[in-house]
């Protein structure tokens, strides 16, 4: 009877211990999180000289690990790494100016956006730029693995000359040679880059593609990705979301536009 | 079972086996009730946890889907109207008229859903916060509103776009709606479908143990009770006891039925989520958008400086909705219009069968209503941009929005079906439990009573 009963309880067991495997895995199941953010980019995100990370993406990531109760590494991402890093499983999280796609969803899951910011254009200071229909015949500067750029010639159609570098300071380099007209991408990233560079080049104010900046998560991370939305909700309910904005872009530029929880994109 | 024989030696003369047996029946009664209890007791947790799962998915998270979905309808639909009548001028007065009863009726219908979404949101902090954030919002937006309906009264412009005062004001107000009070109403929705999701989830990682639990403690149970019986007879020397015999038959029924119960309450809620409550939480969220997308074109003629914004807007909800990679506007219009399947978006995976068909084509019909629309804007014709809004437009919106809302419909029917078919399934099982307990408990006394009186 004893035997019988062992043997039951064994089989029991081995049933029990048999579920709970079949999960993809979760940021939620981890203690420590790496977070991929931008390294080229100041004020949103930036790796200063002494190697420690800056800017308004690397607070929201600092704000996103205390929300989910995590631990948190930050590592410096380009553009052009953004998807890899997920998909290879060296990030947990990309915050990342990273703009939510449908050509992009197919690869990695967007929680959010944490943040609608639309596309401007920087030119020189003598220049005569004032909306994206004037960029037609001129040459605009692309960053590779952003699609901004291409928006430009695509989407609105607008016959722009595209001239592809490695990253924006290369673009800021060749813009003062006049290599290229125009630097057009998100307006927080060109504000950075211009209060940064401080020799006179400025924001076109010529707000024209909305752009929805998500937080990257491995495809199949839903309850990783519910989390995330959920913390983004409270960073705007709890006010940190407007004076993280005040603190890296000043507070005129609280009124360019609106200051509330955004759409989110869902996370199935 | 050998007790009594390894028992060491005690220093009085050992106990004669006539005090023994009545201690073993003891014993041996005392674990089968034990382990009968034990059935019982995973019987009743594992079919807690399938009613709360039920409960949660059926009753709290699905309507408060509906209720957050309907609110953003309204919402949308309010400032549609307000555009509708702002391109209106001073022409069209039937439609005019229409258009404000219209807001009106959804602003009381926007109103009655926030009651409800508050309701449903429970002791949910965030959500609570969400509901009151919009109350406070759609007052200010109301205001904003009516200032420029007013403006626009007073300019008396013709059909197309207001003066510019107008324009400003009814950017405020649209600004606010779409930016403020949408967003927070489809983040409603979707902290819904976390919500069964999670609930999902949990329950679906418990079902199989909570029947291995009751299996195990059910065959446990069985075992004990043959014991018990191959015990008596052998003790008493009778082949049967009617009254045990009974109890195991009783306990095997109870255990047979207990994991049917719990295996088809399992399957509901995998059907009720994956056939019903998905399908209907993506269909919500797509007439959300597209209904955003009826009032892009309103406000694409309306408001000329930011008209290239707003076909932006249209042409991102379209390309959620249905996916096919184009860059701009026309390439979509053209591949839509040539593309039946394959579709990525929100809708691709719902367009299969006849009524997904249905929406398909009823969202071609949109598109291409669409593109003429904007063929006549382009060449600046207002006049008939204006009448093909408020025509054909609109007719083949109100097409597209009707075919998601008959293929939602049909979800709904199977999520309501399995959650009240496993709801069903559980009543019977707390209905029949307490008489197999109380039957099997008075089979055991009955059957273990008499024998040991007989040492008395």
């Amino acid at each position: 009877m004893k035997r019988v009963l062992a043997v039951v309880l064994v089989l029991a067991a081995m049933t029990v211990a048999g579920c709970g495997t079949g999960r993809p895995a979760s940021i939620m199941d981890k203690d420590t999180l790496v977070i991929g953010v931008r390294s080229d980019l100041p004020s949103v995100g930036f790796r200063k000289p002494d190697g420690t990370y800056e800017g308004f993406d690397v607070d929201v990531a600092r704000y996103l690990a205390a929300g989910l109760g995590k631990e948190f590494v930050l590592m410096g991402v380009l553009a052009a790494d953004r998807e890899k890093v997920l998909q290879d499983g060296r990030a947990d999280l990309v915050v990342a100016t990273f703009t939510i796609d449908q050509e992009r969803k197919r690869r990695v899951l967007f929680a959010g956006p944490y943040h609608i910011s639309y596309q401007d254009i920087l030119i020189r200071p003598d220049e005569r730029i004032s909306n994206v229909r004037d960029l037609a015949g001129r040459r605009i500067c692309e960053v590779q693995g952003a699609n901004a750029a291409q928006r430009v010639v695509e989407e609105r159609g607008v016959k722009a000359e595209v001239v592809p570098f490695a990253d924006y300071s290369a673009c800021l380099a060749a813009l003062k040679s006049k290599q290229v007209d125009a630097v057009t991408t998100n307006d927080v990233i060109l504000a950075g880059l211009a209060a940064r560079d401080g020799s006179g080049l400025r924001l076109a104010n010529a707000l024209f593609n909305e752009q929805r900046t998500g937080v990257g998560l491995a495809k199949d991370d839903v309850p990783g990705c519910e989390a995330v939305n959920r913390v983004i909700t409270r960073m705007y309910q709890d006010g940190t979301a407007r004076k993280l904005l005040r603190k890296w872009f000043g507070e005129q530029w609280l009124k360019r536009g609106i200051i509330a929880v955004p759409q989110f994109e869902g996370c199935s | 079972m050998t007790v009594v024989q390894t028992r060491p030696a005690a220093p009085a003369p050992p106990a004669p086996q006539r005090r023994s047996v009545p201690g073993r029946i003891r014993v041996i009664s005392g674990i089968t009730v034990a382990s009968l209890a034990l059935l019982f007791a995973a019987l009743a947790a594992g079919s807690a946890s399938a009613r709360e799962g039920l409960r949660v998915i059926g009753r709290d998270a699905g309507p408060q889907v509906v209720a957050t979905a309907g609110l953003y309808l309204a919402l949308s639909d309010m400032d549609a109207q307000v555009a509708n009548v702002l391109v209106m001028g001073d022409a069209y007065p039937a439609q005019r008229r229409e258009a404000l009863a219209r807001y009106e009726s959804q602003r009381a219908e926007a109103g009655r859903t926030l009651l409800q979404a508050f309701e449903l949101s429970g002791d949910n902090p965030a959500e609570r916060d969400t509901v009151q954030s919009v109350l406070d919002g759609l007052g200010r937006y109301e205001r904003l509103a009516g200032q420029a309906l007013l403006l626009n009264e007073q300019s008396g412009h013709p059909p197309g776009p207001p003066p510019e005062q107008v324009v400003r004001t009814y950017r405020d107000a649209t600004d606010l709606m779409r930016m403020v009070l949408l967003p927070q109403a489809y983040n409603l929705t979707l902290e819904s479908g976390t919500i069964v999701r999670a609930t999902y989830d949990e329950k679906a990682a418990l079902a199989p143990l909570a029947r291995t639990a009751v299996v195990v403690a059910g065959v446990l149970a069985l075992c004990c009770l043959i014991w018990l019986q191959l015990f008596l007879a052998r003790r008493f020397r009778r082949v049967f006891g009617p009254a045990l015999l009974a109890a195991t038959v009783t306990t095997g029924v109870a255990l047979f039925f207990g994991v049917t119960v719990l295996a088809q309450d399992e399957q509901a809620l995998r059907t009720a989520k994956s056939a019903g409550f998905d399908s209907v939480l993506t269909l919500a969220r797509a007439r959300a958008i597209s209904n955003s997308m009826q009032g892009d074109q309103s406000r694409y003629l309306l408001d000329k400086e930011r008209a290239d914004t707003y076909e932006h807007t249209f042409l991102d909800r379209s390309l959620s909705v249905m996916y096919v990679n184009a860059g701009n506007l026309t390439d979509y219009h053209s591949a839509v219009a040539t593309r039946s399947t394959g579709f990525l978006g929100l809708l691709g995976p719902e367009l299969a069968g006849r009524q997904g068909a249905a929406v398909a084509d009823a969202y071609r019909g949109f598109q291409a209503a669409d593109r003429s629309f904007r063929d006549l804007a382009v060449s600046g014709r207002t006049n008939e941009a204006v009448a093909a809004r408020l025509g054909g437009v609109k007719k083949a919106f109100d097409g597209y929005d009707q075919a998601m809302t008959k293929l939602a419909d049909s979800h709904r029917k199977v999520f309501e079906r399995s959650i009240t078919t496993g709801e069903g399934a559980l009543d019977n099982l707390w209905r029949l439990l307490p008489f197999a307990i109380g039957a099997i408990g008075l089979l055991v006394v009955a059957g273990v009573w008499p024998r040991l009186k007989e040492y008395r």
